[in-house]
């Protein structure tokens, strides 16, 4: 018989709140290694407050439930601490720090996550070298600061160039498609990919579009309504919410209650 | 020199410029008749790269024909007891020369290594024309109070960036008064590291056609520190421009106050100016004041703009960074670094930003 493989990441009976507003009504969620799930639903859904409080952004409470990776407690830990154990979050609005290189900033972040050693010396800077050349960043982006006057579009590819020098654990992206041509999409498809792919990493795709998933293939989609996720299903569920919005899953909840 | 100064000992506590810090808090030893005893800072010139000083640029006792041709008068309004008192004290006048069309390939580093218990330098600037230069000015050393007047000019369509770093430790004031020729395009910055006590008055003219300033300040503040800046703009000349940034970041108990006075003379047509005031409060006892002020007596103009930003470390940047791996220490000192940087980079080239940021970093590593 097959040994079941511990999951990467298990959340159960998640509930989460911002000034004093309930947000998390009760999410449960498995992602074993090597997997990419995706959360759709409308805005509003709870979406980006999964994001945000996966990470440990400090002005979500969380109420109750667990979330663990590897099995390690998350919510016992701040947000570096997540960062450093493998939790990796592409902003849907990356913050600007103006003053701050991008190169620089890449060589600390990679250092503080994966240790000095992995930020300098050769392999490194190819690793640097091809990411930036598989996302279409010119080289004299390094000496710009931070997301600071970046396009919509440098910005997403600028989030997977990080993860894919972090290379995290598990990865989730927060809306990474929105704001992206084809050719971006594509090209940060290519890159969740190669960082996710044939590893035992994962990642949580957070999105409105199936477009994405179209490259991504993804393992699992999960519906998220008011808070709670209400489905899940295989690729062939992101096509049907496509085709069909969100309606039909709230007259089936209605029509179950 | 002395009666000179003598005849504007008394000054006008209600003026702008002494407000924040009155003329006797400056003044060495708060007796404001007193003409104490001074000594001279040693002043040297070397490259950034190590290669000898290019023909055309040297550093000497400037003569009477220097001071009557660089030596502007004075006239800082309210202000003029500070660089009187630096001319009534210091013992002898030193003047750097860049003749006219010297190119220098690295950052020139002008030293000037104070000692004792007073310790002054008037040195005059003379830049001539078509020179391009960037010139580090150090302040350093360990007297307990230092004096210095930069007085002079840059040549037409002169191109220089020249930035003055104060390291002194202890306390200090500093007059700029320097004029703008035609074209001459110019980047003047100010890096505070370490002073205890500043008085800091910058003034420029720019008198003639098509002249550019972009003043830049970059500003550390910690402990008990006490910094007071003005930076005056003076337009007069037609279809001239200048910018303002001035970025402080306070910590500890220190004060610091940013005054900035723009003025637009009649006849200025075609004037484009702008000032703006950032001020980083990365302690909760820290205080800082940020003034910008207007003088706009030419209705033709391109454009006049002022304004001040005040706050704490952005909570939304903390997390970002920390998402990254950084701890709250690293996250808070990278983003004062960045701070202090943004201003810092717009003051020249690569190296010279490199060998200011090298410096920066020490003293941000030492709080």
């Amino acid at each position: 018989m097959e040994e079941k493989q511990p999951p990467l990441l298990k959340i159960e009976g998640l509930e989460a709140s911002i000034d004093e507003t309930q947000i998390l009504k009760g999410i449960n969620l498995e992602i074993l290694p090597g997997e990419v799930h995706a959360v759709m639903g409308r805005n509003g859904s709870g979406k980006s407050t999964t994001a945000h409080v996966l990470m440990g952004h400090p002005d979500y409470e969380v109420t109750k439930g667990k979330i663990h990776l590897e099995g390690n407690d998350l919510l016992e830990m701040e947000a570096y601490e997540r960062a450093r154990a493998g939790v990796f979050l592409s902003f849907q609005y990356p913050h600007s720090v103006p003053g701050l290189q991008v190169g620089n900033f890449l060589r600390r972040s990679v250092s503080a996550i994966r240790g000095e050693e992995a930020a300098k010396g050769p392999e490194f800077r190819n690793m640097l070298k091809e990411g930036m050349e598989q996302l279409g960043l010119d080289r004299s982006f390094l000496s710009r600061y931070v997301n600071d006057g970046f396009s919509g579009g440098e910005k997403k590819r600028f989030e997977i160039l990080q993860m894919m020098l972090i290379k995290p654990k598990l990865a989730i992206l927060d809306e990474t498609d929105s704001g992206l041509d084809i050719d971006g999409i594509r090209t940060v498809a290519q890159g969740v990919d190669s960082a996710i792919r044939g590893s035992n990493s994962g990642a949580l795709i957070i999105t409105h579009y199936n477009r994405i998933l179209e490259h991504v293939k993804p393992d699992r989609i999960h519906v998220l309504i008011d808070g709670r996720i209400v489905k899940s299903g295989g690729p062939e569920l992101a096509t049907e919410l496509e085709e069909r919005g969100y309606d039909w899953i709230e007259q089936e909840l209605m029509d179950n209650e | 020199m002395s009666s000179s100064y003598l005849e504007h000992a008394n000054t006008d506590k209600a003026a702008h410029i002494w407000r924040y810090t009155s003329w006797k808090k400056t003044h060495p030893t708060g007796i404001i008749n007193d003409i104490p005893e001074s000594n001279s800072p040693e002043i040297s010139i070397s490259l950034v790269n190590g290669n000898p000083i290019p023909e055309g640029v040297s550093i000497h006792d400037a003569t009477d024909s220097d001071i009557e041709r660089l030596g502007h008068e004075l006239d800082f309004d309210h202000g003029s007891a500070a660089p009187k008192f630096i001319t009534a004290l210091v013992p002898k006048v030193t003047i750097l020369s860049i003749k006219d069309k010297v190119k220098i390939e690295s950052p020139l580093i002008v030293k000037i290594s104070t000692s004792g218990n007073i310790c002054t330098a008037r040195l005059l600037i003379d830049i001539g024309s078509q020179v391009e230069a960037e010139i580090i000015t150090i302040i350093e050393g360990d007297a307990n109070w230092t004096g210095i007047l930069r007085e002079g000019k840059y040549g037409a369509n002169a191109i220089v960036n020249d930035v003055v770093t104060q390291i002194t430790g202890n306390r200090l004031l500093r007059c700029d008064a320097l004029s703008l020729e035609r074209d001459a395009q110019v980047k003047a910055g100010t890096v505070n590291a370490s002073s205890s006590q500043a008085k800091v008055d910058i003034r420029h003219w720019l008198n003639e056609p098509g002249s550019s300033l972009k003043v830049n300040g970059s500003i550390l503040s910690s402990n008990e520190d006490h910094l007071d800046s003005h930076i005056e703009i003076i337009h007069t000349g037609r279809d001239t421009r200048s910018r303002l940034e001035w970025h402080s970041a306070c910590g500890g108990k220190s004060n610091t106050t940013g005054t900035g006075m723009l003025k637009i003379d009649a006849g200025a047509k075609g004037a484009d100016a702008g000032q703006l005031f950032h001020n980083l409060l990365i302690s909760e006892r820290a205080k800082a004041n940020s003034i910008p002020e207007l003088e706009v007596l030419e209705s033709e103009v391109v454009g006049c703009g002022h304004g001040t930003a005040n706050g704490p470390l952005d909570e939304q940047q903390l997390f970002y960074l920390s998402t990254r791996g950084f701890d709250e220490e690293q996250a808070r000192s990278a983003l004062i670094a960045a701070f202090l940087n943004a201003p810092l980079s717009d003051m020249g080239s690569e190296p010279l930003h490199g060998w200011l940021i090298e410096r920066i970093e020490k003293h941000l590593n030492m709080i």
